[in-house]
């Protein structure tokens, strides 16, 4: 270390030090080394084209990891794979070798490459291109999207070889106008995936119909594409791989990729009240941990999980760390900063002018800003895939990387906190879709029918594809004659839908401090929290106030302000259960899964003090009721157990487990934690005893609750485990909820509830 | 399990998302079933026209007596069967301003117009054109936009034969596109407005979508006539709509006409109903727009064959006299087009096309006359109290770089500098003006610096 300026010569003399300073390491749960990796090499293939042998090597790739090997193998064997290796294990080469193998062998073949975002199309173009020119190979390749200008749109049309672009322009733009397509569609060869995990919930399930609808025009041009998929770490790669293309898929694992030492602190913050079991906030460890790191001149990546917390985290990380070497810069970024302002912080990070950002799991997906060397997670992800694809941000080939998981005191993030091997022996989430979601699938059949008429005994997805198509013709879209049925309607239906649920519904936020300007959005369901009146909306930093919300117009009118609290809301809901599919019964608790009407409406908001989070007041909202039809899962607790308890109790109870199983149950739903809602009623309408239910927050249901539905009594057990471990005396946030919520006996009425209905518990 | 329509119902209710997708609903009640196809009317039909054979057929049974009041019969060919509309004109027929027959006087003055096609088009010849207008049932050329009606027009020996052909459901299409793709092999100029854009990449869809495969009908030349329509009248027309247009510059007009953007909620109850009576007034509407064609056709042609002031009136406004110059001018008429500067040039007082045309003339270093029409423009400027300086600057442009007298390009300078801050205090002085005002200020200074020189 040099004396004079406290900084050391690398990381690893850092955390050296950091393990002999108790004030940090008495709040230390677990310290995971993970050893440096090895990288596992296969010779190129036999067969690879000399002129993209010769590209490699110029690139400096002289032999492939293993990964990449097999997946070039499976592919000319005609299988469709799907490729899962973590961050920067080389995982585009995969995919690339294959095409840039076809297309050297007959320049006529065709490729698509999708990918969920723009701004990860473009720096795909930008690695082609490369690689291409290194082959002295006419291989053209082109993004097509929104900002394509429509002067090289036809060029790209008709000579494009590769043409990179998403699926929401392949969904508006390229299946409903095929025919100006029929050179890519006659000779396609590949279609390529990346960053599957992204296709999830209502999102993947749009998407995986638009690929039904990519299949069926392929078919009608006589091609028969192979799929090429990549993802990030889940559970279920192959499944929803299949799921997603409709097709089998060869899952592509053996990472050969070295990596170096990595470093995993789980780190939770110090207890400040024994007696409500409240700790110090997570923000402010975070932002101390941070600071450190970025003093050390190291850079570092912080996420956060909302919005607000990033702007939070920003603005005490720029005052505590006021000089950077270099005049380097913090910055802030997330979803609602302009792409433009997004493009500038990715290259600064790349370059190295930025050395610390903070972030939501926005710059979680492969946006590429290079490797960083340390990672602070502000609160657990939600998700061991999302934990790990965050903390894949520090890492490089060779050297060292540190990861921090800041604990914050909900109770999942207790639980992942207290139980480090569960989150480090446990296979990361599912990604789950439901492509068959009536609502989605009936949308994507008018688009396909709108593409080309549907023909009797053609199947789209798992409902009866004739009952659809009659229901459309009764809605007087579609048109029957003889055993075909045809679009007949003036409208262009993919222009009425949005593959990203509310994406179209985005409230533009605008300041109006001086003169006017949008700085930035957040979609319709945010809204009702996030920018009602009154309420501090920060943005890079600055708190502004909303002034006027035009709910119709999805305006919001906000101005500069410097106040010392941060805003918070509340919602109030309704639920009521129309339709039961599934019944289970375990030990004495009756399941039940189906469809259910909820109405949830933004009653107050409240004030909260910055650094301390005390309560500094409150006001109402007015915004109209949002009424939602979806499906759910609930189970019922006995009459005799509600007898036993009596009514205030079991309310006490049922809150407290409610809240416990609403943190653990992204545990097995790899899901945004807002995508799943939990609603206790002690004496519910429906079942006629006290009952919790859960419901899918999208119409129609996107298969959350089913999962959670099957996955019942682990998740009972999960809870009733979480309860007995925690260390708190009669409830705190970490478990049931703090004792202002569920009372002074919460935490045992809770834990009574469960033991009582036990079901193969130890 | 509740059926499919009854989930629908409740999860459009959560989804607030509105019945029928946004389509339009044709008999506005909606929800109800089709009704019961009529009875064919069996017999109670006159036979087909006899000698079209063609169009006769003697297996399927006799049309709905609606069908034949609107001169509709049966065409079946080796891709199915539709119905098909004949109508014909003597060439002698007067169109608004026009006779069918001036076609033939200046048809082949029309290859200037043309584009697309293969190479450079040779002179048309009337009878090898083809006049081409859709009605669709959408807008824009998606794969779900379906032509339910093509109507083509030509001609042939003494007439001018318009065909509409019309598909009584979508599975017709094939036969309508088959009797077209017959009708475009024999003649390769293809004649619409708005088609290069519209009804032919519309059209190439369908053939692909109907299993024609991409080269069933080779590219034509276009002659399409929105683009000169566009040239010549953007400035002086309210609107380029074809009805706008024939009815200010063709003389036509139209009487009951059902407006293009009603035809396809009149096919969609077609669709419904199966009453062939409303579809009356498309097909009408439909012929006047082959007419229209065929009488654009005439104006262009006759504009490219020196018929102005003997075939086609003198426009009365002379920003038209300005437009139709230019426009011959690109066109190669060049002489046409310098009789109509000249006649502008003579003109007393100036006007607006002052400057375009002296940009033409500066263009093609006609400085004579660019110099006059820019000291007419600055004199008018500076009398009238126009608010620009634009000739001046011209002016002050041309003394110095090419007359190289300073002290005169100094002069209209100042001059310019005079009118912009005259104009600066009119309106809102913005960041455009002040830009304007600066660049006056530099040429001002090097000008001063240049004629200071001179003197000394």
């Amino acid at each position: 270390m040099n004396r004079l300026t406290g900084k050391f010569d690398n990381l690893d003399e850092w955390l050296n030090d950091l393990r002999s300073r108790p004030e940090i390491m008495n709040n230390v749960t677990h310290w995971e080394t993970i050893p440096a990796r090895e990288a596992v090499y296969a010779p190129l293939p036999r067969g690879l084209h000399p002129k993209l042998e010769a590209a490699l090597r110029a690139k400096g790739i002289d032999r492939l990891y293993s990964h990449q090997a097999s997946a070039f193998e499976a592919v000319l064997a005609g299988r469709n794979i799907v490729t899962v290796t973590p961050t920067a294990s080389g995982k585009t080469l995969c995919y690339n070798l294959p095409v840039l193998q076809a297309l050297l062998e007959d320049n006529s073949v065709r490729a698509l490459y999708l990918f969920p975002t723009k701004a990860l199309a473009q720096d795909q173009v930008a690695e082609l291109q490369q690689l291409a020119d290194l082959m002295e190979a006419d291989i053209k390749t082109h993004t097509y999207d929104g900002d394509t200008p429509p002067t090289v749109r036809q060029a790209i049309r008709n000579a494009g070889h590769i043409v990179v672009t998403n699926p929401d322009m392949l969904h508006a733009a390229i299946l409903p106008h095929h025919t100006k397509w029929v050179k890519l569609f006659e000779n396609v060869k590949y279609i390529v995936l990346d960053e599957l995990h992204a296709y999830r919930g209502v999102f993947g399930s749009h998407v995986a119909n638009v690929i039904r609808r990519l299949r069926r025009i392929c078919r009608f041009y006589g091609s028969n594409p192979i799929f090429l998929c990549a993802s990030a770490t889940i559970d279920n790669p192959g499944e929803h791989a299949e799921r997603l293309i409709g097709d089998k898929v060869q899952v592509i694992d053996n990472n050969g990729a070295p990596s170096g030492e990595k470093h995993f602190i789980f780190y939770n913050p110090p207890v400040v009240n024994q007696q409500l079991g409240i700790r110090r906030s997570s923000v402010l460890e975070t932002q101390r941990l941070a600071a450190m790191l970025l003093r050390q001149g190291v850079q570092t990546i912080v996420f956060a999980r909302s919005r607000v917390r990033v702007e939070i985290l920003l603005t005490y990380l720029q005052d505590a760390v006021k000089q950077l070497p270099g005049g380097k810069q913090i910055r802030g970024y997330r979803g609602g900063y302009l792409p433009k302002q997004r493009r500038e912080i990715e290259r600064g990070l790349r370059n190295g002018e930025i050395l610390g950002v903070v972030s939501t799991n926005a710059l979680e997906l492969g946006i590429d800003i290079g490797q960083l060397q340390a990672c602070v997670i502000n609160g657990y992800p939600g998700t061991i895939a999302s934990t790990w694809q965050q903390s894949g941000r520090a890492g490089r080939r060779h050297g060292t990387a540190v990861t921090f998981l800041v604990a914050s005191s909900n109770p999942l993030d207790q639980y992942v906190i207290q139980n480090p091997e569960f989150f480090l022996n446990r296979p990361p989430e599912r990604a789950l879709i439901h492509p068959d979601n009536l609502l989605i699938l009936i949308d994507h059949v008018k688009c396909a029918a709108y593409e080309l008429p549907f023909e009797k005994g053609e199947t789209f997805g798992g409902e009866k594809l004739e009952d659809m198509l009659e229901f459309l013709v009764e809605e007087q879209v579609l048109h029957r004659v003889k055993d075909r049925w045809y679009w007949m309607a003036q409208s262009f239906p993919a222009n009425n839908i949005s593959l990203r649920s509310a994406a179209q519904e985005n409230f533009v936020i605008i300041d109006i401090t001086n003169g006017s300007r949008v700085i930035g959005e957040v979609d319709r369901f945010s809204a009702p929290t996030l920018i009602h009146e009154e309420a501090i909306y920060i943005h890079e930093g600055v708190q502004y106030q909303v002034e006027k919300l035009d709910y119709p117009e999805k305006k919001a009118y906000v101005r500069e302000v410097s106040v010392d609290y941060f805003t918070d809301a509340n919602m109030a809901v309704e639920l009521k259960v129309l339709h039961v599919d599934r019944e289970k019964e375990s030990g004495g608790i009756v399941r039940q899964y189906g469809e259910v009407m909820v109405n949830a409406r933004p009653t107050i908001f409240k004030k909260i003090r910055l650094r301390t989070h005390e309560n500094i007041g409150s006001g109402p909202i007015h915004l109209p009721e949002e009424e939602l039809h979806t499906s759910g899962y609930w189970f019922s607790f006995s009459e005799e157990a509600a007898a036993r308890l009596g009514t205030n109790a079991m309310q006490s109870a049922l809150l407290g487990i409610a809240n416990v199983l609403i943190h653990i149950a992204p545990l097995y739903l790899m899901c945004d934690p807002f995508d799943i809602r939990v609603y206790p009623q002690v004496k519910s309408v429906h079942m006629k005893r006290p009952t919790i239910y859960f419901y899918d927050r999208y119409p129609g249901g996107i298969g959350l609750s089913e999962r959670l539905f099957e996955l019942h009594d682990e998740l009972l057990e999960r809870a009733r485990q979480l309860i007995r471990g925690c260390t708190c005396l009669s409830g705190c946030p970490a478990c049931v909820g703090p004792i202002e919520e569920v009372g002074l006996l919460g935490k045992s009425q809770a834990l009574q509830l469960l033991e009582e209905t036990a079901v193969g518990a130890p | 399990m509740s059926s499919l329509r009854e989930r629908m119902n409740r999860l459009r209710g959560s989804a607030g998302a509105q019945p029928g997708g946004g389509g339009a609903s044709p008999n506005g009640t909606g929800g109800g079933q089709p009704e019961c196809r009529q009875p064919d009317a069996a017999g109670a039909v006159p036979a087909p026209e006899a000698g079209d054979l063609r169009h006769a057929d003697s297996v399927s049974p006799a049309l709905d007596p609606a069908w034949t009041a609107l001169g509709v019969t049966r065409l079946v060919n080796e891709a199915g069967e539709c119905l098909v509309r004949r109508v014909d004109y003597p060439l002698d027929h007067r169109h608004g301003f026009h006779r069918l027959d001036e076609l033939d006087e200046c048809a082949h003055a029309l290859a200037a117009l043309c584009s697309g096609g293969n190479g450079p088009a040779p002179a048309p010849e009337a009878e090898r054109i083809l006049f081409l207008d859709l009605e669709t049932t959408g807008l824009g050329v998606g794969a779900g936009n379906v032509p339910f009606m093509t109507g083509i027009g030509y001609v042939e020996g003494d007439r001018f034969v318009i065909e509409q052909t019309l598909i009584r459901h979508p599975a017709e299409e094939r036969a309508m596109l088959e009797e077209l793709r017959v009708k475009l092999a024999e003649r390769p100029y293809l004649a619409t407005y708005n088609g290069r854009t519209f009804d032919w990449p519309l059209l190439k869809g369908r053939f692909i979508m109907n299993g024609f495969g991409r080269s069933a009908a080779a590219e034509p030349w276009h002659l399409d006539f929105l683009h000169p329509s566009r040239s010549i009248w953007r400035n002086t027309l309210a609107s380029l709509r074809l009805s706008h247009v024939e009815e200010e510059r063709l003389g036509i007009v139209r009487s009951g006409d059902v407006p293009g953007s009603m035809a396809p909620a009149i096919y969609f109850r077609f669709l419904q109903d199966e009453d062939p009576e409303p579809l009356g007034g498309v097909f009408r509407h439909n012929e006047l727009d082959m007419l229209s064609l065929a009488c654009l056709a005439i104006r262009f042609g006759r504009l490219l064959s020196g018929g102005l002031g003997r075939h086609v009136p003198l426009p009365e406004e002379d920003e038209e006299l300005l437009r139709t110059g230019l426009w011959l001018d690109r066109m190669g008429c060049a002489e046409e087009a310098e009789a109509l500067f000249e006649r502008l040039a003579g003109r007393e007082t100036a006007g607006p096309w002052c400057l375009p045309l002296a940009a033409r003339d500066k263009k093609c270093g006609n400085w004579r006359r660019a110099v006059l029409l820019w000291q007419k423009a600055a004199l008018a400027a500076e009398r009238q109290g126009w608010a620009s300086g634009e000739a001046h600057i011209e002016l002050s442009m041309y003394y110095e770089h090419r007359a190289k007298d300073y002290k005169q390009a100094l002069r209209y300078a100042s001059a310019a500098l005079e009118l912009a801050a005259r104009r600066a205090s009119l309106g809102r002085f913005d960041a455009k003006k002040r830009a304007e005002q600066d660049a006056i200020r530099r040429r001002i200074e090097r000008l001063t610096k240049k004629a200071g020189r001179i003197e000394a």
